[in-house]
């Protein structure tokens, strides 16, 4: 009993410090905020009216009585009760301690904005929900031990035997049906189904970028740019295991290639859309080889380092005075014209779109080839074991190269494309940050498969997008999903399936030979 | 590869290995015509041009020390990390960013505690050591303590897991720090209120050349304190049970836990050691520079886990060696290479690719970058 106790106050502290940085950085005021919107009262300052932040209150210590009685199922009720009412309380105490801090503040006038940004009094007397300080922190106490309990209850409740057992049905249920469903189309009508769901999907590619407005179009115009990246950056990583964190750069050479030659300033050389594009894509893999070349001797993190500094070396060129002449420095390039297909140039966001849907098709395309071919399994030896794969005569230095190579061409197409659709590039958009991103999201998606990628790409470029009420919070939320994820799920949302080796099940097949191998 | 049978593999590894000769001769050509560059602009620069005289290169050299003392530190925590775990600490510049904070924390509070109205004197000019000697403290237990809650939320889970898995969560958790100090301390730059006697742009002036050399207070006292501190640290990991330790786990794991070492404790003082030295650096970096906001741990994170690679990555000496080089190079290589100073970052990163591609171990280092990997 003693150590149930010890973690419950445990989960409390972690909750209450939780809470405390989430009132500190001003989040229960945002979700505060939000409530007001949702329940169709407009708020005229920052600061919420108080049964809001009694709402944002609750949830937290809903949820904390929730994680303190889960995974503790062979407990009794009353037990249950307790562990979250004493997880309630410890996150209470805390969290009223701050709000004593704040208080003090309060009623001495001392102005602590410079220190944390957000303690403007009115915050603190909403914090303290516009009562009394004394009366403020007391029932902030009082509501995070009622909804902890409150939510430790709900949690006995739903882990009462017939709620759980309900609960195995419908996931047995949803497991089974799946199956079923596999067996369907993965059986003898396999190219049927295969057919009926890629003219599905046509129907919807070529309908979608119609249906939607110029915002989505972008929106989503980005999403598809970043798969390409991605593909290209799921080759090198992925696929050959060579970390490369500068990925970035030969977007950067793909964009500039297009910028340049296509724009009236500097050079006006008007070379029109496609030779440019074609020209990027060379350029971007010409600068990967080159890059490999000295290079095939390091690994892992010196590999990192040392890619990170080309992509920082492309940005601080393109950024510097020597080059304004030629690259025009810091501000960019601007009006750069788009392409023209037969004639018909392209005009609207819809054009672009299936510019981009056609780029991601190619990506997808060469990608597949590649990733089951010789090369791809030369790449995933080299990635398991450069060694053996050495030794077993794969020539590593090559197909490393092949794969930088390959992998920045990706990048250059994406490039390209890219600078011809803002009509703009500049030297910031190719910082750290972005090579990063990429990386993040061939991670978060599930490394060295394409439909990984494709969810990657849509979590951490489209999610964002949807989410805009929350601006100020999502890098914060990024950064802590990202190592959430890894914490929880490395391999990724959708992790790639290794071949297997199948043994068939008729014994006498199995001396027979090779027929068993799939994949 | 099983079609292509024993013979044309052996063809193939002949050519191979003849392709391995050209690449082997290669190498060192072009390190000659590299090296012959570098000499022959330096020679223009120097001797042809003559552009500075030996007061600019005085005060070259002082901001080259000065900085490359800083990157040494903060190199030590990314190399002390490495050494260990062998994990990229991504996070490890936002560390310093908020040590730098709690350092200028500190001197704002104290600066604005009055004890006396007439003079108006106020805390921090009253008594400046103990200001600065509890600005330090403050900022090295704010950047430990945040060394050791980050090793133990986002790293130690993973250190069974693939070596991507660490590095993401590491991005992760600087992204999150970075977004976290933005939202807590407001995006705008601070200046740093420095106590009188170390006012910064003061110092000590020589004569050389006609012309006045400032040695700056700020910069003597970074500097010094810096050298205190990674000697301090050497004493650490090469004397005490502590640091003996910590070389048993950096070589091996499982018999370090053998011997009765707790292997998680010990990592955890790895990075509480890193973290407070890396806090130290950030009040400096305060001190001497004057500007502090979200992002001021980022660049500086990356030039010093650059230097601690070029040193050669896990080795201590190494990564003090490449501290200063960089320092040195980066103030002083445009100079006399005749480019813009604007391109001391492209002249840093070059460097680091140079250097790798002629020695993939570092200046110092062991060869670590094929094996251990």
């Amino acid at each position: 009993m003693k150590t149930l106790i010890r973690q419950a106050v445990r989960t409390g502290i972690t909750f209450g410090i939780v809470n405390i940085f989430f009132v500190l950085v001003g989040f229960n005021m945002l979700l505060g905020i939000l409530f007001a919107k949702l329940s169709g009262i407009k708020q005229p300052g920052a600061v919420p009216a108080p049964q809001f932040l009694i709402i944002y209150t609750l949830l937290i210590g809903l949820w904390a009585g929730l994680s303190s009685v889960s995974k503790k199922d062979e407990l009794v009720f009353g037990k249950k009760v307790l562990l979250s009412g004493v997880t309630g309380l410890t996150t209470g105490v805390l969290t009223g301690l701050l709000n004593t801090v704040l208080a003090f503040l309060l009623i001495n006038k001392i102005n602590a904005r410079d220190f944390l940004t957000v303690l403007s009094f009115d915050f603190i007397k909403g914090t303290l929900f516009g009562l009394p300080p004394l009366q403020g922190i007391l029932l902030t106490v009082l509501f995070f031990t009622i909804s902890s309990v409150f939510g430790g209850i709900v949690f006995a409740l739903l882990k009462l035997k017939s709620v759980q057992s309900k609960w195995d049905g419908l996931k047995a249920l949803i497991k089974t049906s799946y199956e079923k469903i596999q067996v369907v189309t993965h059986g003898r009508n396999k190219l049927l189904w295969q057919i009926i769901s890629i003219s599905l999907l046509a129907v919807v590619v070529v309908i979608l970028p119609l249906k939607w407005g110029s915002y989505w179009n972008y929106v989503f115009g980005t999403v598809g740019l970043y798969v390409i990246l991605g593909l290209g950056l799921n080759i090198i990583v992925g696929l050959s295991g060579q970390l490369v964190l500068g990925y970035i750069a030969f977007f950067a050479i793909g964009a500039y290639t297009m910028a340049l030659l296509n724009s009236p300033v500097p050079h006006n050389l008007m070379w029109g859309f496609w030779p440019a594009l074609v020209l990027g894509v060379v350029l971007a893999a010409l600068a990967g080889l080159l890059l490999g070349l000295p290079l095939m001797r390091l690994r892992g993190d010196y590999l990192a380092i040392v890619t990170l500094g080309f992509g920082e070396i492309i940005r601080i060129l393109l950024k510097s005075d020597i080059l304004t002449k030629f690259t025009g420095g810091p501000r960019g390039i601007q009006k750069i014209s788009g392409p023209t297909l037969f004639g018909k140039p392209f005009a609207s966001d819809i054009d672009f779109m299936f510019l981009i849907i056609g780029g991601v098709l190619l990506a997808v395309f060469v990608y597949s080839r590649l990733q089951h071919s010789r090369t791809g399994r030369a790449w995933l030896s080299i990635r398991e074991d450069e060694l053996v794969a050495r030794a077993s005569g794969v020539n590593t230095v090559t197909y490393k190269l092949l794969a930088l190579a390959i992998g920045a061409a990706f990048a250059g197409l994406a490039g390209g494309i890219y600078a011809s659709r803002n009509q703009f590039t500049g030297p910031d958009e190719h910082a750290l940050m972005a090579s990063i991103n990429v990386l993040s999201l061939i991670i978060v998606g599930g490394m060295g498969n394409i439909p990984g990628t494709l969810l990657g790409a849509f979590a951490l470029k489209g999610l964002p997008e949807i989410l805009r009420e929350f601006a100020n919070f999502r890098l914060l939320a990024f950064g802590a999903l990202l190592v959430f994820m890894m914490l929880s799920r490395p391999e990724g949302l959708i992790p790639s399936r290794r071949p297997k080796y199948q043994i068939p099940k008729d014994p006498d097949k199995i001396d027979s030979g090779k027929e068993g191998k799939n994949g | 590869m099983n079609e292509s049978g024993p013979l044309p593999v052996a063809q193939k590894g002949d050519k191979h290995r003849k392709r391995v000769r050209i690449i082997k001769l290669l190498r060192p050509a072009l390190g000659v015509v590299v090296l012959l560059f570098i000499l022959f602009r330096m020679y223009q620069v120097l001797v042809v041009q003559h552009e500075f005289g030996p007061d600019t290169w005085t005060r070259l050299l002082i901001s080259g020390l000065i900085i490359g003392a800083v990157y040494a530190l903060i190199a030590i925590g990314y190399t002390l990390v490495y050494g260990i775990l062998f994990m990229i600490n991504f996070a490890h510049g936002e560390v310093m960013m908020f040590g730098a904070y709690a350092g200028l924390f500190t001197f704002q509070a104290f600066g604005a505690i009055k004890i006396s109205s007439v003079p108006p004197t106020s805390f921090l000019n009253a008594y400046p050591v103990i200001a600065i000697i509890l600005a330090f403290l403050i900022g090295m237990s704010i950047s430990a303590t945040l060394g050791y809650f980050l090793e133990k939320i986002a790293y130690r889970p993973l250190r069974k897991a693939p070596r991507l898995v660490p590095l993401i969560s590491a991005i992760g958790a600087s992204i999150f720090l970075q977004n976290a100090a933005q939202l807590l301390f407001s995006p705008q730059l601070r200046d740093v209120t420095n106590p009188e006697i170390l006012k910064r742009g003061e110092g000590w002036k020589i004569l050389i050349n006609g012309s006045n050399v400032v040695i700056s207070y700020t910069g003597v006292f970074t500097f010094v304190l810096s050298v205190l501190l990674l000697i301090g640290l050497y004493i650490i990991v090469r004397k005490t049970k502590l640091g003996r330790a910590m070389r048993a786990v950096a070589l091996d794991k499982n018999t370090a836990a053998l011997m009765g070492i707790d292997v998680n404790r010990t990592i955890s003082r790895t990075f509480i050691i890193s973290g407070a030295l890396a806090g130290a650096a950030g009040v400096m970096w305060g001190l001497h520079n004057g500007l502090v906001y979200y992002f001021v741990g980022f660049i500086p994170g990356i030039k010093a886990f650059t230097a601690a690679v070029l040193g050669g990555i896990g080795n201590l000496p190494g990564a003090m060696v490449g501290g200063l080089f960089l320092g040195i190079i980066e103030s002083m290589g445009p100079a006399a290479l005749g480019i813009d100073f604007q391109l001391k970052d492209v002249l840093a990163f070059v460097i680091l690719i140079i250097v790798l591609t002629f020695r993939p171990s570092g200046l110092l280092g062991e060869v670590l970058a094929e094996e251990k990997v």
